[in-house]
């Protein structure tokens, strides 16, 4: 059984107008999405800005009120705040933010924000809960002095480093982690990658890692799903996605992966150029009359794309003959 | 668990003393240090916080020592005497009653009821703001039409209207009669700072860490918007003094035979007192615009302290 089971997610934003202020209309900023994380594995969930990973993201944390949809764990439906008090959900549930700065309170102490979770779900002796802080600190690489800190006194690398021990302190079965390190310099990214990396092999954890950096996710995930529009448009491990990308969409984000071969500059070029071709042609073969994602269709055992049955069994076969 | 943490870390806790004492070195000076040092770089506020203190410290334990009601009795010898004499140091007024002695009274009764009235219509201002900003929806919108319909009510009238129609009032229900209708710029002025912050990331950080609404409210949200509230209740102290003062000049605050401020100035009214006879109003009106000046000394520095980018002492 998998970790988390996440069965046809809606959330749609209310959009009022008129007189009356009425609901005329709905954002459906997300709208049918299915997908399991495995126990400790890194599940990639990728999309331009928009198209709803993050709403879907806070919805597993419980964050964001859910339409219609469920998300099952350990059998309960966790979409239900009942629910979700009957498990101390987030005690095994966390989430890392993408803005390090805005997400760490900057009127407490380093000590207080990483003892959060822990006070409200473990309820340590004072002393043991310092040690627990402090070992917290030492494995994401921060020295004891930060203990009585403020946020604003760190480098982004390390408040995202803080971010990383408050969300790891309860020692969750999983974190979702929100664009984790879209906001800090290449450098620093690795750092913090690294060290959410050593964390997933010593505890355990698996991710929910959203992110819009193609790069990064090929870094951190074994299984990727691809996001547009609310909808999912192609899912597969990290060989399908980016061998084997049967969406328009997916080849589109792959395209925009810059390269850093300057010898073969306008061959790359020419080959995205060629993508954003087919991509103004055939729109209509790729997204339904309503401008939607199709259903997922299983194309291999791990490989799924949203497109017609017949539209994706001829691309399967057609991508067959580019590898042979 | 703990184990887990254990066995990743190198930290244990024989080290837990050592490494507290090591943190405890470069932590960051509290809150209270930081206030103290700002006074320090900050003469003149300094100077205001010591005339503030000193002075409320000396009405509150000097009126101890004054027989009120005989103080107020009507002494014809007194008539009209002229201040810095030995019995009458700021000279008596038209009833003959030492006007130094109701200063000490009157500074009395009128701090006390503007600190009153500050805490009690600045926390509920301030609960109300929070609340309101803090859970949206239905809750907002019922509460912020009870302040609209409280906004509505014109409040000097309807102040004079309460005070005529309670029999017996005295400083006390002067107060939480002036309570009623004073919380409410505080409010608005919270709840739409609320409305802001409660949008921020450390707020969803704290409910994904299973912290309650009330805990949130209190513990993350209030503290990050403590510099407004500092200057808000600085600024409504100042001006609550004034509202007793205005009142009791109109002759709606408090009973005559209860010396206050407003009471003092009201000598004011007649253009003889003006011309001639300065001394039965001009001590009042100064310690009003004295203690006025220093409260808005004294709130500039609370503010700079709370916001580190416009610190001037030297700890940061």
């Amino acid at each position: 059984m998998s970790l988390i089971e996440i069965k046809d997610l809606k959330v749609h934003y209310p959009i009022r107008s008129g007189f009356w202020n009425r609901i005329t209309d709905s954002v459906r900023a997300v709208d049918g999405v299915s997908f399991n994380i495995e126990a400790g594995e890194t599940y990639g969930l990728v999309g331009e800005s928009g198209s709803g990973k993050s709403t879907t993201g806070k919805s597993v944390v419980g964050l964001e009120k859910v339409t219609s949809g469920s998300i099952m764990y350990k059998g309960l439906d966790i979409t239900k705040a009942e629910n979700r008090r009957k498990l101390d959900y987030n005690h095994d549930v966390q989430m890392i933010f993408q803005d390090s700065l805005s997400s760490l309170n900057p009127r407490k102490r380093i000590e207080d924000i990483i003892a959060e979770p822990l006070r409200n779900f473990e309820h340590l002796s004072k002393d043991d809960e310092k040690l627990r802080v402090l070992q917290l600190l030492n494995i994401v690489g921060l020295d004891a002095d930060a203990l009585y800190k403020y946020p604003h006194q760190f480098s982004g690398g390390q408040r995202q480093r803080i971010g990383v021990a408050r969300a790891v302190a309860t020692n969750p079965k999983l974190i979702i982690a929100d664009e984790p390190v879209s906001a800090l310099d290449l450098s620093v990214q690795a750092q913090v990658l690294n060290f959410m990396k050593k964390i997933q092999r010593e505890f355990g954890i698996s991710y929910l890692f959203i992110s819009h950096d193609l790069g990064v996710v090929r870094h951190m995930c074994n299984n990727i799903a691809i996001m547009n529009r609310g909808r999912l448009v192609e899912i597969g491990t990290r060989d399908d996605i980016y061998n084997h990308p049967l969406h328009i969409y997916t080849k589109r984000l792959l395209a925009a992966i810059p390269e850093t071969d300057v010898n073969s500059r306008e061959a790359h070029r020419a080959s995205r150029l060629a993508v954003e071709q087919v991509y103004q042609d055939q729109q209509s073969k790729y997204y339904d009359d309503n401008g939607a994602a199709y259903p997922l269709v299983q194309v291999t055992p791990t490989h799924a794309v949203a497109l017609p049955q017949t539209i994706a069994q001829q691309l399967a076969s057609q991508e067959g003959e580019v590898q042979a | 668990m703990a184990e887990n943490f254990e066995q990743h870390s190198d930290i244990s806790a024989a080290d837990l003393a050592r490494l507290t004492q090591e943190a405890q070195a470069e932590a960051t000076p509290s809150t209270a240090k930081i206030i103290w040092s700002e006074f320090k770089a900050d003469k003149p506020a300094m100077a205001a916080l010591i005339i503030i203190v000193g002075f409320i410290l000396f009405v509150m334990i000097g009126a101890l020592f004054i027989n009120t009601p005989k103080m107020m009795e009507t002494n014809i010898m007194g008539y009209f005497n002229q201040p810095f004499t030995a019995d009458f140091w700021l000279g008596a007024d038209s009833a003959g009653r030492s006007v130094a002695k109701q200063l000490i009274v009157g500074s009395r009764n009128s701090i006390g009821i503007a600190i009153g009235l500050t805490v009690i219509s600045s926390t509920f201002g301030i609960c109300w703001g929070l609340i309101s900003g803090y859970f949206n929806g239905y809750i907002d919108w019922g509460m912020q039409r009870i302040y609209d319909f409280m906004m509505m009510l014109p409040m000097t009238m309807m102040i004079i209207v309460l005070v005529t129609i309670i029999p017996h009032y005295n400083s006390v229900t002067l107060t939480f009669i002036f309570s009623i209708f004073y919380w409410e710029g505080t409010s608005r002025l919270i709840r739409s700072r609320t409305l802001a912050e409660s949008e921020k990331d450390y707020v969803a950080a704290s409910k994904a860490s299973g912290t309650s609404h009330w805990k949130i409210i209190f513990r993350e949200i209030m503290p990050n918007i403590s510099s407004l509230i500092i200057v808000d209740c600085t600024l409504s102290f100042a001006e609550n003094i004034g509202v007793e003062t205005g009142l009791s000049y109109l002759g709606f605050g408090l009973p005559s035979q209860t010396p206050s401020l407003g009471t003092m100035i009201a000598n004011a009214n007649d253009p003889n007192n003006i011309t001639q006879y300065w001394w039965t109003w001009l001590p009042a009106a100064l310690e009003i615009i004295i203690l006025c000046l220093s409260i808005s000394y004294v709130g500039q520095v609370l503010r700079r302290a709370a916001d580190s980018s416009q610190r001037q002492g030297s700890v940061n």
